[in-house]
């Protein structure tokens, strides 16, 4: 049992200025709030509309999803025409010029012209991500990853972030393919200009869950391995609803593309052209696996996740030197520039020491280069190089035994390999997907090849089988995922039969590859210092309790509050926070009082911008009402602080916080039992356990096995015999000895036994466990408190922004504190964190007193490391 | 169930084969096909049952008979045209006879009886059906040589830009042999210099009018099939191609390696140049730890602040 020491220690000293590593926490994420604020206005807003009403809002998400479907499928056919035909041109512009310069000599003309040609295109890219839009770098699953986390990255779902990438993803056609998945999840928020009343986070959230879906299932045609991608690598919450509106999207969104796609090819109304990329089919019957080949599929996958394990591990070195050393925008596009130029370099230069010439048969190589081959037959390097990735992939996969030299493939991946490693993380838009796609496809098919030659041409002699293998492999190896890939791997090739080994091989190369080091994805959202929160708390982290997680002290703000105090609180940038505990405006300052509420900074603003002053109220100057509507009005984009013009006669006013304020947040306890003879044992971890704090007598045997439960119990003389919904519990509460043995088996409740006699059952549907024993004031030695897995999971599963540790103490708070209208606004399961004693008068209320406040960075802060738990520093970057 | 098709599929070689055998066979007589076709005519005839049975009407059967000497004709022409490439100039006549054969027979109507009409007696009586597929196997041979693309729109006589080219490539077969005259006794791969300086000049213009040829069929047509051109000319270009590459060793040299060599390096030098220096001249980024409003607590954790202290 942890001691807390009475006073806090004096921190030692430490340096202050670190170079970056991945063991911090960046302080300018923000957390969204997928929790719904009830405050009085939402009340009132959810009496006005009707039930007919509610149901069009259903439609209208309905709707929201068909928009996000076509205009995802449409973004995504912009994407393809413009790559392709960009592409092309470069393409043919270099031959042509090597063509020329081969037979006059001076091919190192035709090498620059491509080199600068690869730069220019990139430099436009570049310059547009590194000055204009940060976000759009990468392929922005990542970004949309944390997004749907919980985390508010700046500007990754805004409009102005798909603007930019959009044309900047097409220069990127050299190194890598642009992947189009990542970029239709900034649409949502063109649609909240028309649907205001989904401008909420929560909503947000699940239309952004439908955009990376329908982003996916575009890019590869598959609208199932959509939703799974969402599902595997974003939604942190989700329920059947979603799933079901989000596959609507993705299915919308792959065929809105097909239909534009196949009216560009000329076969107007085809719908089955499939998406973007597209593996091409395999013929399940010429193309068959037998059952000795699985082990081969599963050394592959081994293969695939020490490479992808490889190719992390390098490009972690890489990328933490460009956080250290590259850190300014033109350095930045000099890079990209750099890497561009290189890249034309290799390729020229493997080109140019290939022999490996090949007949050209029909039309099937888009831009045969000759070079010194003889007449009629072309390089076969060049074709590598000289083709989009995606085309690329495809051909590894389906070109007839035989097409390739084994030599040229080898040499092929292994440059391809570190290119593609350099490029990712560049500030350009390009993604990983189709790059390691095509390492895979390269060293399978390599792989085939050899096997063939080793088996005499038995059974496996197609090698394209492996090159599909060898490419899932790698993609598992690298961004491990496992369940979207299979299914989008399944539906881009449309072979049902190949699942069961493409499973096998994914999971293969996510084991081997998380042995050494991790996705690359994760990886990338750990040297971003984003405060990202896993599915479960770390596995060791049970010892530490919320007190030690918590922030404190806290910056309170009074219920009603004098204006000048809070636009000091909000202009002080050493305090940058983002929500506010309400305390009860308790005349002694020096006092503090109990939680009434919570609220946030957003709210604060618009409260402010529209000056809701109790003076101005008063003096009936306000013309209307505060409606929910002037919220979502801001809504994303709130006004710093300092844009908000407050005079000095307004610093003076007073602002009325009670109406706007959430007034049920989430709080967990922090449970302190004052007394001269404290004692409290109990087992809170197991199945069940007994509470015993007397001070001066109080007993407090209880059962906490359910998910949660609150129980407070008070005195001087409570007898509290109750059910509480679930299977049924007594509370027994006496004064001055207290006694409260109850079950509470349910799935959560909270109960509230008050002096003299209140009874508050209330139940909160969450997975909270809330504690409180109140005692008289005395010198207070915590005992116990909630874990920090407990904190993490109320914390995670309701996707909560803010919450407020309290302890409890008795104030003295006369009645008239107790606004008569929070109590009859209240439907039914809500409950007031206090109450009125109209028996005693002014007297002893119980209330919670605010001691610390959990945000994400403080639950993100531990990690499991290398050497057990870790714990991050804080950081300004 | 297999499509009848497939039958045929498997039995065509074996009566191409079969055919050209009786054509070489005989070989030495006047005029080989007449005979063979006599020679069917009887069997035709020998074939006939006794005449209780409605039988082939003398008309359809001078038709089948056309059709078989046709045919026979045709394959003759093709199997001796297979090396070098020449079916599309040689045997384009015998295609265009057999189509109007086979025409006649699918369309003639029996003027006689209704009873009997040709089409149905000699197409469709039997499994095998072997006209049917012996004008399949000729049709697809034709498409998949695509002759149709260096012969007139009629079909008759090669296309213009076919003549000049056959032309020009028996042109620089001429310079080859010319200059090739003084050095037969010599044949090491080296020597052939004097070939490729001469003949550069045709061989260029033949290259460059198969590629002109290549370039305007490929934006006419439609579909890949279409692509190639005719296999007379392709083959043709590839024989020239084969000699001026390969035998003559005439195909551009690797030449400028020292200046790629330079840019190459150049250009891979510069990143780690750009490295070398943002590393030693770039400031660092620092990152400014926040001391964080905490209880400070003595839980074992490893303590990053010790790290880095």
């Amino acid at each position: 049992m942890p001691h807390i020491p009475q006073e806090t220690e004096v921190p030692r000293q430490r340096p202050n200025e670190i170079p970056h590593n991945e063991k911090l926490l960046s302080l300018k994420y923000e957390s969204l709030d997928y929790d719904n604020s009830e405050n009085q206005l939402f009340l009132e807003e959810e009496r006005r509309i009707n039930h007919a009403a509610f149901r069009t809002v259903e439609i209208k998400r309905w709707v929201i999803c068909a928009m996000i479907g076509i205009l995802t499928g449409l973004v995504a056919c912009f994407i393809d025409i413009v790559v392709e035909n960009l592409a092309g041109l470069k393409y043919r512009v270099v031959k042509d010029n090597i063509d020329k310069f081969t037979a006059k000599g001076g091919l190192s003309f035709s090498l620059l012209l491509w080199a600068t040609l690869n730069a220019s295109v990139v430099m436009v890219g570049s310059l547009i991500v590194a000055f204009i839009e940060p976000v759009a770098a990468g392929s922005g699953i990542p970004q949309i990853k944390c997004y749907l986390n919980g985390v508010k990255i700046p500007h990754v779902v805004r409009l102005k972030g798909l603007c930019y990438k959009c044309p900047s993803v097409p220069y990127q056609a050299v190194p890598t393919g642009g992947l189009a998945s990542s970029m239709s999840c900034p649409l949502p928020s063109l649609l909240f200009q028309i649907f205001e009343y989904f401008r909420r986070d929560t909503e947000k959230r699940d239309f952004v869950s439908a955009g990376a879906a329908a982003g996916v299932s575009a890019a590869f045609g598959a609208p199932v391995g959509g939703v799974l991608f969402s599902l595997e690598e974003g939604a942190s919450f989700w329920n059947q609803f979603l799933t079901w509106r989000i596959f609507f999207a993705s299915m919308i969104s792959t065929f809105t593309l097909n239909s534009v796609l196949s009216v560009y090819h000329g076969n107007a109304w085809d719908l089955s052209s499939p998406g973007l990329i597209n593996f091409g089919r395999f013929d399940s019957e010429k193309m068959g696996y037998t059952i000795q080949e699985i082990p081969i599929f599963i050394f592959m996958g081994v293969v695939g996740g020490i490479l992808g394990a490889l190719f992390n591990a390098l490009n972690y070195w890489l990328t933490m030197f460009r956080i250290r050393y590259i850190h300014r925008p033109c350095l930045q596009v000099v890079e990209a520039m750099l890497v561009a130029a290189v890249t034309a370099t290799v390729g020229f230069v493997m080109i140019y020491c290939s022999r490996d010439c090949q007949p050209i048969q029909g039309s099937s190589v888009a831009y045969p280069l000759q070079l010194f081959c003889a007449d009629g037959e072309y390089n076969s390097m060049a074709t590598a190089f000289f083709n989009t990735p995606e085309k690329s992939v495809v051909n590894l996969f389906h070109d007839p035994p035989g097409s390739y030299n084994p030599m040229t493939l080898g040499m092929f991946t292994l440059m391809y390999f570190f290119l593609a490693c350099w490029t990712y993380g560049l500030t350009v838009s390009a993604g990983v997907f189709i790059p390691s796609l095509l390492i895979g496809a390269a060293w399978g098919r390599l792989f085939g090849i050899s096997l063939a030659y080793l088996t005499k041409g038995s059974i496996w002699a197609d090698p394209g089988k492996y090159a599909l293998m060898g490419a899932a492999a790698q993609l598992g190896g690298i961004v491990r995922m496992t369940l979207s890939l299979t299914v989008i791997m399944m539906e881009a090739t449309g072979n049902v039969t190949y699942g069961f080994p493409i499973m096998l091989v994914l999971m293969t190369a996510k084991i081997v590859g998380d042995y050494f080091v991790e996705g690359l994805y994760d990886m990338h959202i750990q040297l971003q210092s984003v405060p990202f929160l896993h599915w479960e708390a770390p596995v060791t982290s049970h010892s530490l309790t919320a007190r030690e997680v918590m922030s404190t002290p806290v910056t309170c703000l009074r219920r009603i509050e004098r204006v000048g105090t809070v636009v000091d609180i909000l202009s002080d940038t050493s305090s940058n926070h983002n929500g506010f505990p309400v305390v009860e405006s308790n005349p002694d300052a020096t006092q503090v009082a109990g939680l009434r509420g919570l609220i946030l900074r957003s709210q604060l603003i618009v409260l402010l911008k529209h000056k809701v002053f109790v003076e101005r109220t008063n003096l009936n100057l306000v013309q209307r009402r505060l409606k929910l509507k002037d919220f979502r009005d801001a809504y994303p984009r709130f006004p710093p602080i300092q844009s908000i013009h407050v005079s000095q006669d307004e610093r003076e006013c007073m602002i009325d916080l009670s109406e706007f304020m959430n007034p049920s947040p989430y709080t967990v306890p922090q449970v302190m039992a004052r007394a001269p003879s404290a004692q409290l044992p109990w087992d809170q971890g197991g199945l069940g356990g007994q509470v015993m704090a007397r001070a001066p007598s109080a007993q407090l045997p209880w059962d906490q096995g359910g998910l949660g439960g609150q129980v407070m119990a008070r005195a001087p003389s409570a007898q509290l015999p109750w059910d509480q919904g679930g299977l049924g519990g007594q509370v027994m509460a006496r004064d001055p000895s207290a006694q409260l043995p109850w079950d509470q088996g349910g799935l959560g409740g909270q109960v509230m036994a008050r002096d003299p006699s209140a009874q508050l059952p209330r139940d909160q549907g969450g997975l909270e466990g809330w504690l409180g024993v109140l005692q008289p004031p005395e010198p207070c030695s915590a005992l116990q408190e909630a874990s920090l897995p407990r904190v993490f999971k109320l914390f995670r599963a309701l996707g909560l922004r803010h919450l407020v540790v309290v302890d409890n103490r008795n104030e003295v708070s006369p009645c008239s504190l107790c606004p008569s209208s929070l109590g009859s606004s209240r439907g039914q399961g809500h409950a007031v964190p206090r109450l009125c004693v109209p028996t005693w008068g002014c007297t002893l209320s119980l209330s919670w007193q605010v001691v610390g406040m959990v945000t994400r960075k403080d639950l993100a802060r531990y990690r499991l490391g290398k050497e057990g738990l870790e714990e991050l520093s804080l950081a300004q970057t | 169930m297999a499509p009848p098709w497939c039958l045929c599929w498997a039995l065509l070689p074996a009566l191409a084969l079969a055919l050209l055998g009786l054509a070489a066979a005989a070989g030495p007589r006047q005029t080989p096909a007449l005979e063979l076709a006599e020679e069917l005519a009887e069997e035709l005839w020998s074939a006939g049952l006794p005449g209780d049975l409605p039988e082939l009407e003398p008309e359809c059967r001078s038709l089948l008979a056309a059709f078989a000497e046709g045919s026979a004709a045709l394959t003759g022409c093709l199997g001796r045209r297979a090396r070098p490439v020449r079916l599309c100039q040689g045997c384009h006549g015998h295609y265009r006879r057999l189509l109007a054969q086979y025409d006649s027979i699918a369309r003639a109507v029996g003027n006689s009886s209704e009873s009997h009409n040709c089409a149905k007696s000699i197409l469709t009586s039997d499994r095998l059906q072997i006209v049917v597929t012996l004008s399949e196997f000729f049709n697809e041979t034709w498409e998949a040589a695509n002759c149709a693309n260096c012969l007139k729109n009629s079909s008759e006589g090669l296309s213009n830009s076919t003549e000049e080219f056959l032309d020009l490539f028996n042109k620089s077969l001429t310079c080859f042999e010319h200059n090739l005259q003084g050095q037969v006794t010599d044949l090491s791969p080296n020597n052939y210099t004097e070939v490729c300086k001469n003949c550069n000049e045709t061989y260029t213009r033949l290259n460059d009018l198969y590629n002109h040829l290549q370039r305007m069929n490929r934006q006419g047509g439609e579909s890949a099939h279409s692509a190639h051109l005719c296999i007379d000319v392709e083959d043709a270009m590839n024989i020239t191609r084969k000699l001026w590459s390969r035998t003559f060793n005439c195909s551009l040299p690797c030449s400028d390696t020292v200046p790629v060599i330079a840019v190459s390096s150049f250009i891979l030098f510069l990143p780690i140049v750009f490295y070398l220096s943002s590393f030693l001249h770039s400031k660092q980024k620092k990152r400014i730890l926040i001391l964080p409003k905490r209880i400070q607590s003595n839980a074992n954790l490893v303590n990053i602040q010790e790290k880095y202290s």
